[in-house]
């Protein structure tokens, strides 16, 4: 986003949540930021991918007041509302619906903030992290997106010593990411395919600039965790994590693989923006995660599996 | 062999045949054994936790858990059913009925001892069950930790001494020699039950084998020994503990136990340095008084608010006296029971503070994670200045235990009951919600405040002169002779007696109450958004025709619970003036009046009385437990209820206000759900909380046990104090349960 005053920079953040224990080690809180530049079918929070505000509308939630419809432009924003072609056929996201709704049926993700404020709220869990030792985790959508904003924040939350992860697709330009890498105590990588023409079909994007970038933070000396989404259609392959152990070794600062588990609390998520029909894939069974990390304690008894 | 490391019946009576003569015989070698599989559930626990639970204790600890968690024993209580003519007799006083009833229990209680109890010594009459005395149709005491910790040392004979002392000196008037009189027959009366349980056990071995005669042995050498005299080691003293707590349980009382661990430690340490006995057989030998804990589970199938609220209250840790931390292996090994027998009904709190053990922090939360709420902790620092600052020695406030529920008290030296209000009602009343007449019409928030403030003056000064007439009798001489006061007076434990007499004062509410008056001070006063009679008029018609609004003030409020500087400072504030309130008479007529702030389930009692409330809710609304925010109000996890929590100065509440946390077993698993866990507690300490529950837990779980009630047998539950059943809840407190249980992704 736009660059504000001198040192305080604003961006477009869809949740922060306090008490993140999945984004890294200890208490945490983790600010979502909006917009992604790929678009795998499974990501659970589809309202992450467009770097613009959206409306969610959640119809059991809904008292049937109508107050929306009397603001809505076209008047009907429910009905425009529950159907994604509808959206986007009329709808201008002008916001008056959120902002007459009582019970929030209708809500507006993606909420302007500037750096300071994300940190004056960040910093309410000081205590918190200090006694986990945890910290904060930029997340998203793609966080690198908004890179100045990202950037600001990083370098702030580091100047009050709090420990910084940042949880990307590593899918940015080799300037920006060694602009970043000094305020960043530990990465969160996701891997979602390793072979190219896999990952250009799952996500959009290549796979090759990822997987630069992932060296070079290595050669910086800085840590990361390598994340692999596991959908059994998709990408739950030995091939693959062949090719993700092979990397591994390469990897100097690599803490650890952490597996996450496919999971559908995406699909209400794809309603409530909209999506009749979103795509659901089949969740990972115990067993078949188990046999992941008997596949890599047995391929490379020197690969750390970070169990949670 | 049936479980890997587990001992079948005749090798557990094999082995264990030579207990406390220095062999490890309990068979289990005192490694960690973890169960193979990851999803084993033990016992009906909430199958949403996965973790590994050792395996320590042996399968005849564990078949005797099942059984006594299962109801069998309850079930099988009996109201005593013989004659005790002695109750009509008018030539007895009060205190003299009293002990010929407690000799005619020892003398004719049916008695149980099962097969492998290591522990012994059951209290059978569902009199007791029902918080009365058998035999003479009047209610027992409670809510009290009597002073185990000053007998045991002693034994009965040291206290027999005692009170004969005391007989011998001048000072006591007729009813207190009658009282002191009593009591010695009382003593009595607990070594003639003592002598038929070992005369029950005498002929239990007439038909064992030779292992087993040799077990039963062990258990009738020791029940020669104690509670007579001072234990001589560890087995003795937790039997003896066990003795004096269950014949008090089987003349109806229902107390705490206090601190486990400061009263058994030096008697273990002994043990372990001279070799005679090793942490798995103490292991063992404690994991019985646990069993023993559950037998009047299944006494009733009635439902209600939980079937485990005999508070008997466990505390571990903290310092004692002279300010040593006295934490200890017996710390642990009672953590070790809880996690693999998952029993319930010993409530269990640790006093925390940043000087207790990094072990103690992590185990506290290895425990807490598997659900249940049985382990909470106290800020033990906080309690200790508020104590103090209250108006008690240093010293005794050291050694703070509670009631058996939540409620502080000093252990062995208190009669203790609490006054429950609700301070909801009284801003209800403020509105004029109640009547039919128009609501006044305060001209500013100020003015509002004051009148309610008033009405909540004005109900406290009732309260207080309501107490000033209490503890006038009975005597209770079997609980009096544990209570320090008592024989030096003559003067029994409802009569003035004890050395503190407390009737603590509490109300709940106050989350509502503050977040109502934020509402009205914004949307009347500062808004103009409506009037305050519209907006009377609308509670009045429990908002009928007036959801938008309902749901606006519900949504675009940040309430108390979200670390927010508005709802939080309103919050404060009336904290600060109920609490001054109170503190005006600390002490009058010999009676302490600490305040304290909770609801215990009242919430669902209240309802009746209480109206809609500005800050959304109708009357129908089950609203917020203890010092928690109110149900559906805390939207920004964990750590924003702490510091919301923590902004109090709790040293103004020496009687305690607890926070409730529910964690989603998702949040807290593995390493990093041990260290989210520690980190919780360790930052309630730096902020200075009071006493904080935290139960993992999700609704999904909650609402399969509501639907399939068969396939949670034991799951446990949180519920205002103490943990119980949840398949033992009637739907109102299930339901009130469930509402309450966040869902934080």
């Amino acid at each position: 986003m736009s660059s504000g005053k001198e040192g305080n920079i604003s961006g477009l953040v869809f949740d922060i949540q306090r008490f993140s224990t999945h984004d890294g080690p200890g208490i945490r809180t983790t600010v979502f930021l909006k917009g992604c530049p790929l678009s795998c079918h499974w990501c659970h929070n589809p309202e992450s991918q467009s770097p613009l505000p959206e409306l969610f509308f959640s119809k059991t939630i809904c008292i049937g007041c109508e107050s929306c419809n009397q603001v809505c432009p076209h008047g009907m924003a429910r009905e425009i509302l529950s159907d994604n072609n509808l959206r986007k056929e009329k709808c201008g996201t002008c916001d008056l619906c959120a902002g007459t709704c009582p019970s929030k049926a209708i809500e507006m993700i993606g909420k302007i903030y500037t750096s300071n404020e994300i940190i004056s709220e960040v910093e309410k869990d000081i205590p918190f992290y200090e006694s986990s030792n945890g910290g904060i985790t930029i997340s998203g959508g793609e966080p690198l997106l908004q890179f100045d904003f990202t950037l600001d924040i990083l370098k702030k939350a580091m100047q009050k010593k709090i420990h910084t992860i940042l949880e990307t697709s590593g899918y940015t330009s080799k300037k920006r990411l060694l602009k970043i890498v000094p305020y960043v105590d530990l990465f969160l990588w996701d891997i979602k395919a390793s072979d190219e023409v896999l990952h250009r079909k799952l996500t959009v994007a290549p796979l090759k600039p990822i997987l630069e970038n992932l060296k070079l933070v290595d050669k910086a000396g800085t840590k990361m965790v390598l994340r692999l989404t596991v959908i059994p259609e998709v990408n739950m392959s030995k091939n693959h994590y062949e090719n993700i152990a092979t990397l591994y070794a390469e990897l100097e600062n690599v803490q650890g693989i952490e597996l996450l588990k496919y999971h559908d609390f995406g699909i209400s998520k794809a309603g409530k923006l909209g999506f009749q029909n979103p795509v659901v894939f089949n969740k990972p069974t115990d067993q078949d995660v188990q046999r992941i990390y008997e596949f890599f304690e047995k391929r490379n008894n020197k690969i750390t599996i970070i169990k949670g | 062999m049936s479980k890997s490391g587990n001992l079948d019946r005749r090798d557990f009576f094999k082995r264990s045949s030579a207990l406390g003569l220095g062999t490890l015989m309990l068979g289990v070698s005192h490694e960690l054994i973890a169960n193979d599989k990851i999803d084993q559930i033990p016992l009906g626990w909430n199958s949403s936790i996965k973790a590994n639970i050792p395996n320590r204790l042996t399968d005849m600890t564990h078949r005797l858990t099942k059984t006594a968690l299962s109801g069998e024993h309850g079930r099988q209580m009996v109201y005593a059913n013989w004659e005790f003519n002695e109750k009509n007799d008018p030539h007895l006083s009060d205190n003299a009925k009293y002990a010929l009833a407690a000799m005619s229990v020892a003398q004719n209680a049916p008695l149980r001892i099962e097969s492998g109890e290591i522990i012994v010594g059951s209290a059978t009459l569902l009199e007791s069950a029902n918080h009365a005395i058998p035999l003479l149709g009047i209610s027992s005491t409670s809510h009290t930790t009597l002073g185990f910790q000053n007998v045991l040392p002693i034994g009965y004979r040291g206290l027999l001494k005692k009170i004969e002392n005391r007989l011998a000196q001048e000072g006591l008037d007729d009813k207190g020699v009658d009282l002191l009189k009593s009591m010695l027959t009382v003593l009595d009366a607990a070594q003639a039950w003592n002598n038929r349980n070992i005369a029950l056990l005498e002929q239990q071995m007439i038909s064992a084998s030779e292992d087993e005669k040799k077990f039963i042995q062990n258990t009738i050498s020791t029940l020669k020994r104690v509670p007579e005299n001072p234990p001589a080691n560890f087995r003795e003293a937790v039997q003896s503990l066990w003795s004096m707590y269950a014949f008090q349980r089987l003349m109806g009382n229902w107390s705490g136990i206090g601190r486990i661990d400061e009263m058994l430690g030096s008697y273990l340490k002994q043990d372990l340095a001279k070799g005679t006995l090793n942490l798995g057989e103490a292991r063992e030998i404690l994991a019985h008084f646990w069993i023993k804990g559950c037998e009047w589970i299944g006494n009733t199938d009635a439902k209600g608010s939980g079937d485990a609220q005999f508070y008997q209250n466990i505390i571990l840790g903290g310092i004692n006296a002279d300010g040593k931390e006295i934490t200890n292996e017996v710390t642990y090994l009672v953590l070790d029971i809880i996690e693999e027998l998952h029993i319930s009904d010993f409530p269990t709190a640790v006093r925390v503070s940043k000087n207790t053990p990094e072990r103690l922090f992590r185990r506290i939360a290895e425990v807490q994670r598997l659900g249940g709420g049985i382990v909470s902790v106290y800020d033990e620092a906080g309690i200790i200045d508020s104590l103090v600052k209250f108006g008690y020695p240093l010293e005794e406030a050291r050694c703070f235990t509670n009631d058996g529920c939540w409620e502080i008290l000093i252990p062995g030296k208190t009669k203790f009951w609490y006054s429950p209000m609700d301070s909801l009602v009284l801003l209800h009343s403020t509105l004029g919600l109640k009547d039919n007449n128009p609501s006044p019409d305060y001209p500013d928030f100020e003015s509002l405040y004051a009148a309610y403030l008033k009405k909540l003056e004005e109900d406290i000064a009732n309260l207080n002169r309501g107490i000033d007439g209490i503890y006038q009798g009975p005597d209770h001489p079997l609980a009096a002779m544990f209570v320090e006061g008592c024989i030096e007076k003559g003067l029994g434990y409802d009569n003035k007696g004890p050395k503190y007499n407390v009737m603590a004062i509490h109300y709940g509410g106050f989350a509502d109450t503050a977040n109502s008056l934020l509402v009205l001070k914004e949307l009347v006063y500062e808004q103009k958004y409506l009037n305050l009679p519209e907006f009377c008029q609308i509670l009045k018609n429990d908002w009928k025709d007036n959801e938008p609004l309902r749901k606006l003030i519900q949504n675009r409020f940040e309430f108390y619970g979200n670390d927010n500087n508005e709802s939080d400072t309103m919050l404060q504030r009336v904290f600060n003036d109920y609490t001054e309130i109170v503190s005006r008479v600390k002490e009058r007529n010999g009676i302490k009046r600490p305040a304290g702030i909770s609801t215990f389930g009242r919430e669902l009692e209240w309802l009746s009385k209480r109206k809609a409330s500005p800050c959304g809710s109708k009357s129908d609304a089950v609203l917020a437990t203890n010092f928690s925010p109110s149900p559906g109000t805390d939207k920004k996890g964990p750590t924003a209820v702490l510091k919301s929590y923590c902004k109090m100065d709790f040293t103004r509440v020496p009687n305690g206000a607890p926070v409730e946390l529910k964690i989603l077993p998702g949040s807290v698993e593995g390493e990093k759900g041990i260290a989210a866990l520690v980190g919780l507690t360790k930052t309630f300490i730096k902020m200075g909380g009071f006493y904080l529950h935290i139960d993992v837990i999700d609704s999904a779980t909650l609402i399969d046990a509501q639907r399939h009630p068969e396939r949670y047998p034991n799951l446990p539950i949180r519920i205002a104090g103490w943990s119980a059943r949840f398949t033992t809840l009637d739907k109102q407190w299930q339901d009130m349960i469930i509402n309450r249980t966040q869902q934080i992704v």
